[in-house]
């Protein structure tokens, strides 16, 4: 089921050729057709860029987005409203397509998921055999999760004894897309190495994933959240945060500072690929997917938001100019399994929440 | 964009009257106001948010709730409509409430403020804690030991006492995951030594900050960092903070719009909250509120040293976090002894006396949401109900047991139904038998947080005036002297007289002229 990312390039992109309609209405401010859509909340930065902005609007549109979670998208929002999904996660848009009767959909862009830690983090998860280079053992780390295992109890552990379990943070699997993408490896490697694909397996793999979740705690709603504690509040926080490798990258591509010189950057073995796939539902929105695709000025922007794009050279310079830790070959990646399966993983973690409630007196 | 910016300022100038509402309620909506419903914790920033009509294009119109009020009232849709957005110190208690994140949009985090221990600096060296590693565990065993004594906001009213009762409890269970029932029932024990060295109490992070500043009488306080530094230049030295090695919990303050807001409310939203992110007001907040900054480019100043802080983890579910707060204030805390001055003069007649009934009886646990349950009578408190009129009536004692305490809760109820209105009003001669009692209860249960609550709707007719009260109050022990009177303010009550009254014995008054006299009470229960 492993898949090179070349493979997947191919099946993602197809050449677009563009044309661009501008309406002047004599001379004055030309008029832009607005696309309403809905989008994943980590591409909202790159809809936002004035760059981006100006792009479409040389072509005649003006794209103006609202955020919600992939899974509210393909499930809760009130798609009529909206000319286009642009769900993080290609089971969601796969989901969507079905339900809309869609045609076709887009995918522009894509981002593997990765760990983002810190130098010292590192140096314990190589001790504890977790970590081997820039590659984070995603089966190592859940037999690490089934022990218990708790930081200050590592063996050779002095840079960071803290009396807490060795878990990743991510964000609720409830509301959030990246973490049904990490639920989408983990439960890989839970499942013998294998997608999930069947029914009868779910409920054995949601208890042997679930408490890389549940043991976490309170966990964060949005993907953004994690991120920018990582960031401003350091390892005391944030030891390790599942993020897409976009969010890290886009800082460096940036230049703004925010990745400091002791941050690292890990590949989860095996990662899953976050497919930012849009389902248009009207003739403008296809239009959107075709510029975000095809439009050279756009998916050069896109890079710049640390998105991987059809142009692999794109991404390839700018991690070269910024000398950026990236990987250069993504190896090691599975399918997530599809929404259907992903949803019943999901909904067998959340019975898990449940069943331990407690009465409150 | 110059006379935008001239607009903007006069709009700015009218904030000032906006922001300082101090009851939730309507707030006058215009084009460029987002209206926001907020913890009381950020009220030290409204002189900086003031700026934000003239350097963001929005008017920040702000009003308080407690956190659990508000958080009840965001989850039930109560806030939709009135509020395009919410600002508290964390969004983690309103997330385990069903159905509060499908109102949830958007949110952005501002700063960050971690809850630790402020000690005066004589007794953090007398400790030893200054400049070494200090755990919970190490505070729990001093505290134990009688070495010192602190002050904590209710858990169930204030954020900064929630965040420091997990911390705390997540500390001593030795917890490496998320808190459940049984880890809660197991710390229990180590909890109650921890709480043991608790003196003072109060319902916002604020109020306990300026009450230990006015009249000390404990070693330190459990409060948010920025809260502590901040107290350094209104005290003749500054606290020495200790930041517990074995973790804390901090506050991110996410300000966050509400899904029902409407979709040029939400392009307000945006303009606030790029604007709270800008490097210049990240810069300002961090030099004039003592908060962290959130945003990666600015980096915290020498004030905030340069310990890890260890985040411990905050309870996922909902049961888990209210079987705490119900632990706290049933098993842990040191038992209150309460003593409530309740007027039933003839001018009670009518829907005063009722609303007065109502209230006395939601608190019997009539009451079943949330905040409601959190402020009923506690098990092991000490409840004394002094009614007057024309003179004060023989005060009634009630005691909550350990356990059960059913039986208890349905006698104070139908004391209270049996409230009857007739004569005059003699404040004073009741507020004398409470501190007279209250001297009797403190002599029997030395160190039990002892207060009064005083609830009247008109001025002294009868008996002893304010000037005899003052000279009868100054002439007490030290440890009567302790006992504050909280004031509900209520029908035609002297207002100054009231606030005189209330400053003399270190409490505060509480206004039910517009509200519910049950929702004072409520409020003046996170101060017991």
């Amino acid at each position: 089921m492993k898949r090179w990312v070349g493979v997947v390039l191919a099946l993602v992109l197809g050449a677009v050729v563009v044309v661009a309609v501008v309406w002047d209405n004599g001379g004055g401010e030309p008029e832009l057709k607005v696309v309403r859509g809905v989008i994943g909340s980590e591409k909202k930065p790159f809809f936002d860029d004035p760059r981006v902005r100006a792009a479409f609007a040389e072509h005649g549109l003006r794209v103006e987005v609202d955020t919600a979670g992939s899974r509210q998208i393909a499930t809760e929002v009130d798609l009529g409203r909206y000319g286009f999904a642009f769900p993080s996660s290609a089971p969601a848009a796969e989901k969507i397509k079905a339900d809309r009767k869609a045609a076709r959909t887009f995918s522009p862009f894509y981002s593997p998921m990765a760990v983002a830690t810190f130098e010292p983090i590192v140096g314990i998860l190589t001790r504890a055999g977790v970590v081997k280079g820039q590659v984070f053992d995603v089966k190592k780390y859940l037999e690490l999760v089934a022990g218990g295992a708790r930081w200050d109890r590592l063996p050779g552990n002095t840079a960071y004894p803290a009396r807490k379990r060795v878990l990743l943070t991510t964000t609720d699997i409830r509301t959030s897309n990246s973490a049904s993408m990490y639920l989408a490896l983990t439960s890989y490697v839970a499942n013998g190495e294998d997608v999930v694909n069947a029914p009868g397996q779910i409920d054995a793999v949601a208890r042997a994933v679930a408490p890389t979740f549940l043991d976490q705690g309170y966990s964060e709603s949005s993907s953004e959240a994690p991120f920018e504690d990582y960031l401003a509040l350091g390892a005391g926080k944030t030891p390790m945060v599942m993020i897409y490798e976009a969010q890290y990258a886009a800082r460096i591509f940036a230049g703004d500072g925010s990745i400091r010189p002791d941050m690292r950057l890990l590949y989860p073995a095996p990662t899953v690929l976050s497919k930012h796939t849009l389902v248009p539902f009207d003739a403008d929105a296809v239009k959107v997917g075709e510029l975000l695709t095809g439009d050279p000025e756009l998916t050069a922007l896109a890079a710049r938001h640390g998105f991987r794009t059809g142009d692999p050279k794109a991404f390839a310079d700018l991690a070269a100019q910024h000398g950026a830790p990236v990987a250069a070959d993504l190896v090691d990646v599975v399918e997530p399994p599809t929404f259907d399966r992903l949803e019943e993983l999901i909904a067998g973690i959340e019975r898990l929440y449940a069943s331990n409630a407690v009465p409150a007196s | 964009m110059r006379r935008l910016a001239a607009v903007l300022l006069t709009a700015a100038l009218t904030l000032t009257a906006c922001a300082s509402a101090d009851t939730p309620g309507e707030i006058e909506d215009g084009p460029d106001v987002l209206r926001v419903l907020a913890g009381s914790e950020v009220k030290d920033l409204e002189p900086l948010l003031a700026r934000a009509a003239d350097q963001a294009g929005v008017r920040l119109a702000l009003s308080y709730a407690g956190t659990l009020d508000g958080a009840e009232r965001v989850a039930s849709g109560g806030a939709d409509g009135s509020y395009d957005a919410i600002w508290f110190s964390s969004n983690r208690y309103l997330s385990l409430i069903d159905g509060a994140n499908a109102r949830l949009s958007t949110q952005t985090k501002v700063m960050a403020s971690p809850v630790v221990l402020g000690l005066t600096a004589a007794k953090a060296r007398e400790l030893g804690w200054d400049g070494r590693p200090v755990t919970w565990s190490d505070i729990a065993d001093a505290a134990r030991e009688g070495r010192f004594t602190f002050g904590m906001t209710n858990p169930a009213s204030s954020n900064s006492g929630f965040s420091a009762l997990v911390g705390v409890t997540a500390a001593l269970s030795d917890a490496d995951g998320a808190l459940d029932a049984a880890r809660i029932t197991s710390v229990t024990p180590r909890l109650k030594e921890f709480f043991s060295a608790q003196r003072l109490t109060a319902g916002s992070s604020g109020w306990l900050a300026d009450a230990y500043v006015r009249q000390g009488g404990v070693d330190g306080l459990v409060n948010y960092e920025s809260v502590l530094l901040g107290l350094g230049a209104r005290l003749p030295e500054p606290l020495t903070l200790i930041y517990p090695t074995d973790g804390v919990v901090t506050a991110d303050y996410p300000l966050t719009l509400l899904a029902s807001a409407a979709p040029e409310k939400k392009a307000l939203y945006d303009k606030a909250a790029a604007w709270l992110r800008s490097t210049p007001v990240q810069q300002e907040i961090m030099t004039t509120t003592f908060r962290r900054p959130i945003v990666p480019s600015v980096r915290p100043d020498a004030r905030f040293g340069t310990a890890q802080l260890l985040e411990l983890p905050f309870p996922n579910r909902r049961a888990a976090a209210d079987g705490l707060i119900d632990a706290y204030l049933n098993q842990v805390s040191v038992p209150s002894q309460a003593l409530f001055v309740l007027d039933t003069s003839g001018s009670m007649a009518g829907a005063r006396i009722d609303g007065l009934r109502q209230a006395l009886v939601a608190l019997t646990g009539a009451d079943t949401s949330a905040s409601g349950t959190f402020s009923r009578f506690r098990n092991r408190e000490k409840v004394t109900m002094i009614p007057f009129n024309s003179a004060p009536a023989a005060p009634e004692e009630f005691t909550l047991p350990e356990k059960a305490p059913e039986p208890v809760l349905r006698q104070i109820r139908g004391f209270a139904e049996g409230l009857r209105e007739g004569g005059g009003t003699a404040i004073y001669d009741g507020l004398r038998v409470a501190y007279e009692r209250a001297g009797e209860q403190l002599a029997a249960a030395p160190g039990s947080y002892t207060s009064v609550v005083l609830m009247t709707d008109g001025e002294n007719t009868e008996g002893a005036d304010y000037a005899a009260f003052e000279a009868f109050y100054r002439a007490l022990p030290a440890e009567q002297r302790r006992v504050r009177t909280f004031v509900v303010l209520f029908g035609e009550s002297d207002v100054a007289e009231m606030t005189k009254l209330a400053a003399l014995t270190g409490g505060a008054t509480f206004d039910a002229r517009t509200g519910s006299l049950a929702a004072a009470f409520k409020e003046i229960r996170g101060y017991q």
